[in-house]
């Protein structure tokens, strides 16, 4: 907006405080994860990394790191080829029914986790999945689907109808426009949704603690556990770490929207 | 006439894997939930008649409601806040807003709230740093009760109040702000008389997310209430885990699915779902 | 290229309804080999619907669409095997030009070598051969154009399809582009069917016109027939612009009738084997401008009528002149400057002729 109407005092200090509330926090866990003392605290003497040395050095932190890693990557692809071909569905269709099929898609955001995991939790049992990497990874690929069909029909908004016409009626079958004409026009769309559902499998806590206990143990399953139990200097550096991370996805998100725009 | 031309089976198809993982994987599950709340531990109502008779469950529920109530009420002054900031700003600054949004929406909740509790708790940095500076003599309690569940969480409800409020006030026009300035009118009314009424829809749609996020949050509150304080969330899982209550268990979480479509329900009129959930991705 | 490679279309009875709304009423029309015709009519008459029909991009409520006699209305539109240029041109933005004339190719696995040959040809025919790496978005919209010309011609299709394909240019690159239109036809000799609501690109363009309103099938020919003899008066004010003088049928012979309108009668000379309205019926003339005459001084003419010049415009190469008449009511007179035998004035009272052939009976349109 130009320069005929700003924010007041109140409402530029209230917006300040709220931005720092919101930010600082966070970074206070860096001092924190660099303290030279055993317990949680700044650091007094000096920096050291010996609690990131910590957390690397541990089979059990790494082995959590690499069971969220491939449980998030099956997850994800589970999410992404389902929740693409759905949202390219309802957008072609466009029914009513398809409408409903959308509405439905968006459960997984509206209900609560903790009554999923339950339900899980009694439905796994029968079917042998509980405990088990693939019932994990059905469970954060399911619930993933959501933020893949916002994405890619958020994506398939702006394409043209014309497009996928000319395509059909210059011969092409509907595997032939998928992969030459839709797919390609809405990557960015998808690969924003693949790193949504990654995200949220590699963050998802709930439904893990009901459906999973010892061979599948989770970094944020491990997380809790140390919350609840010890709170130490190298929870910090696991947070930084898991900061660091997430700050990565969202910054090729990013980059990958402006080629897209830009190109 | 119609750009859709006729679509076939074959489009179909593609809806059915999605369609069919839902039903299996995340429907049935929750169908079964609320079958539970009334076949046991005997078929009835008997887990229903415990919300009149059990004072028990009758504290966690107004519990919840008090802190979803209040968490909702500062996520949505300080989401504003921030949101009216970013509407008003230059382009440069408004991405360093946006970003101070963001940012936090995607940091693991369970990083937030290690974060909070390693400066609320008794010998936390913001203790240490008070005794310190000599204001205090003993540490305050700041966290494993309810203010801290109400820190966190309004911590973590205050990205997802931004979003739909931003949304509607990029809506506004900007000329209506100067027309209303040139018309004489002073800042402060400008902002009552114009800006706020026509922000309304988005706090809405903003309350009512922020709401009903609020109703089923567990990990947050779990953290930071240290077990004192319950809501429901947690509640839920002490009865099946700890408890092996499931009748009661699913009796809550049905009450807790059934007051968040009641609400949506409520402000579907007012509030377009899809759009909300649009803008939080 | 050769005649033989035109196909013929019909069809027949052709009906779509949206709910209630009804898009196109029971349309029947024959389009010959290679022949260029236009479905022509405001929007909403329809146009655009029947060209989907045909395209299979929509399913019609009832009738049937024939290439050569088979019936092709249950084929999906993958397998019609027509080009179409569709408005806005839908090039895929994420190919290059070389890409989206190949593609027609690539989906029917035809070899790689076959291909490039053959999209060379077919962008040689647009004269875009230069142009083979660009994005579209690069190409200015007229080369945009040609190439989803190019690109709906380059598999040898059966029929080539046009919707509003000049729509989007601007008036000087639409003129040069319909010649250019046009040539192309000639060149590949095969059948087009064009959609457009702009009456002179249809003139120029078409073979053979259809004009639709509502849905319905007005009249189809030639362009000079349905300008010469447009048959209700939608068709002479859609195609042109005209006069209509309103009267009762009078002294009807074969040749021909007056029109009695007032005290006046207009003499009507009918063309042969076209049948006179009935005696003393209601009828309705339309009379182009450009028919009617300024009288000089002493000139006479078969039909004359005296009023006021009203107002008048200078075109340029001419005048248009609106008149007040006494018993005809206003009629508009486009003249040559040249040929003005007075100069025009705002009062000046002026006499106005035209030939016993220029006014031609028209139908009023049912609602």
């Amino acid at each position: 907006m130009d320069g005929a109407y700003r924010t007041g005092p109140f409402g530029r200090s209230l917006a300040w405080v709220t931005a720092l509330y919101l930010v600082l926090p966070i970074l206070i866990v860096v001092p924190v994860a660099l303290t030279d003392q055993r317990f949680l605290s700044l650091p007094q003497e000096g920096i050291s990394f010996r609690h990131f040395g910590t957390v690397l050095g541990s089979a059990e932190w790494l082995g959590s790191i690499w069971q969220s890693f491939t449980i998030a990557v099956a997850a994800t692809v589970l999410s992404v080829t389902a929740g693409t071909l759905c949202a390219i569905g309802c957008w072609r269709i466009s029914r009513r029914a398809t409408e409903l099929v959308r509405v439905l898609m968006l459960l997984p955001l509206i209900i609560p986790s903790i009554v999923y995991a339950i339900g899980l939790y009694r439905y796994f049992g029968p079917l042998g999945l509980l405990d088990r990497f693939l019932g994990v990874a059905i469970a954060h690929g399911v619930t993933g689907i959501p933020y893949v069909v916002i994405t890619v029909s958020t994506a398939l908004a702006a394409f043209d109808p014309r497009l996928e016409q000319a395509a059909r009626g210059m011969g092409a079958s509907l595997s032939q426009t998928l992969r030459w004409v839709i797919l390609p026009r809405i990557a960015p769309g998808i690969f924003s949704g693949a790193i949504f559902a990654f995200i949220h499998s590699w963050d998802e806590l709930v439904m893990v603690l009901f459906i999973a206990s010892r061979q599948v143990f989770t970094l944020p399953r491990r997380i809790w556990d140390g919350i609840n139990e010890n709170l130490d200097p190298a929870m910090a550096a696991v947070a930084v770490l898991l900061i660091l991370f997430t700050l990565l996805l969202l910054m090729a998100d990013r980059a990958l929207r402006r080629r897209s725009e830009g190109g | 006439m119609s750009a859709a031309g006729r679509p076939g089976v074959g489009w179909w198809l593609l809806i059915l894997p999605a369609f069919l993982l839902l039903v299996a994987f995340y429907i049935a599950p929750i169908v079964q939930v609320l079958a539970i709340s009334v076949t046991e531990p005997e078929p009835g109502f008997g887990n229903y008649e415990r919300i009149l008779t059990s004072s028990a469950v009758q504290r966690v529920i107004f519990t919840t409601l008090r802190i979803c109530i209040i968490t909702t009420a500062l996520a949505l002054l300080l989401g504003y806040a921030i949101a009216y900031a970013i509407t008003l700003a230059r382009p440069v600054a408004r991405g360093w807003w946006i970003l101070a949004v963001l940012v936090p929406l995607w940091i693991s909740v369970l990083v937030r709230a290690f974060a909070w509790v390693t400066l609320l708790r008794r010998q936390g940095l913001v203790n240490n740093a008070l005794i310190g500076a000599g204001l205090i003599e003993e540490p305050l309690p700041l966290v494993w009760n309810e203010f801290g569940i109400v820190v966190g969480m309004v911590h973590y409800m205050v990205p997802f109040a931004v979003l739909p409020m931003l949304a509607s006030m990029r809506e506004i026009d900007p000329r209506l702000l100067a027309a209303a300035r040139g018309l004489g009118a002073s800042r402060g009314e400008v902002f009552r008389r114009v800006f706020l009424p026509l922000s309304m829809p988005g706090v809405i749609a903003s309350g009512v997310l922020v709401f009903i996020f609020s109703l089923g949050f567990y990990i947050t509150p779990a953290i930071l209430g240290g077990g004192k304080t319950l809501m429901v969330a947690e509640w839920i899982s002490l009865q099946i885990l700890d408890l092996i209550r499931w009748g009661l268990g699913t009796m809550m979480a049905t009450m807790l699915v059934v007051a968040i479509l009641v609400t949506l329900a409520i402000f579907s009129r007012v509030v377009d779902l899809r759009r909300i959930f649009g803008a939080g991705a | 290229m050769n005649e033989a490679k035109g196909h013929a279309l019909s069809l027949r009875g052709l009906s779509k309804k949206y709910g209630e709304f009804v898009a196109v009423s029971d349309v029947s029309l024959e389009v010959g080999r290679g022949e260029f015709l236009t479905l022509l009519g405001p929007s909403g008459s329809g146009k655009t619907t029947i060209l989907m029909a045909v395209a299979g991009f929509v399913a019609p409520s009832a009738g049937a669409i024939l290439l050569d006699g088979r019936d092709i209305t249950p084929l999906p539109p993958e397998k019609r095997d027509f080009g179409m240029v569709f408005q806005g041109y839908a090039l895929f933005p994420h190919m290059t030009v070389a890409e989206n004339v190949t593609f027609p190719l690539r989906v029917r696995g035809m070899s790689r070598a076959e291909r490039d040959a053959k999209v060379r040809g077919a962008l040689d025919l647009v004269q875009l051969g230069a142009f083979a790496d660009r994005l579209p978005k690069q190409l200015s919209g007229g080369q945009q154009q040609r190439v989803a010309l190019a690109r709906a011609l380059v598999f040898d299709p059966a029929l080539l399809l046009l919707d509003e394909p000049l729509s989007a240019l601007d008036k000087k690159l639409r003129a040069e582009l319909q010649e250019e239109l046009k040539a192309l036809h000639q060149r590949v000799g095969r059948t087009f069917v064009n959609v457009t609501h702009d009456q002179e690109e249809a003139l120029s363009l078409s073979d053979r016109i259809a004009i639709l309103n509502h849905g319905r099938l007005v009249q189809a020919g030639a362009p000079g027939e349905l300008y010469e003899r447009p048959r209700t008066r939608f068709v002479a004010d859609f195609l042109g612009k005209s006069n209509f003088l309103d009267g009762m049928v009078h002294g009807a012979t074969a040749s021909g009738f007056a029109l009695e309108a007032g005290a006046v009668r207009v003499a009507v000379r009918l063309p042969d084997g076209a049948a006179a309205p009935p005696e003393g019926a209601r009828t309705l003339l339309s009379l182009r401008p450009e028919k009617v005459a300024l009288l000089a001084e002493d000139e006479g003419a078969e039909n004359i009528a005296e009023g006021r010049i009203l107002s008048f415009a200078y075109l340029g190469a001419g005048f248009s002149l609106r008149v007040a008449t006494e018993h005809l009511g206003e009629i508009r007179a486009v003249l040559p400057a040249w040929k003005a035998p007075i100069a025009p004035a705002e009062g000046l009272p002026v006499r106005l002729g035209w030939a016993a052939d220029a006014a031609v009976p028209v139908l009023e349109d049912a609602a």
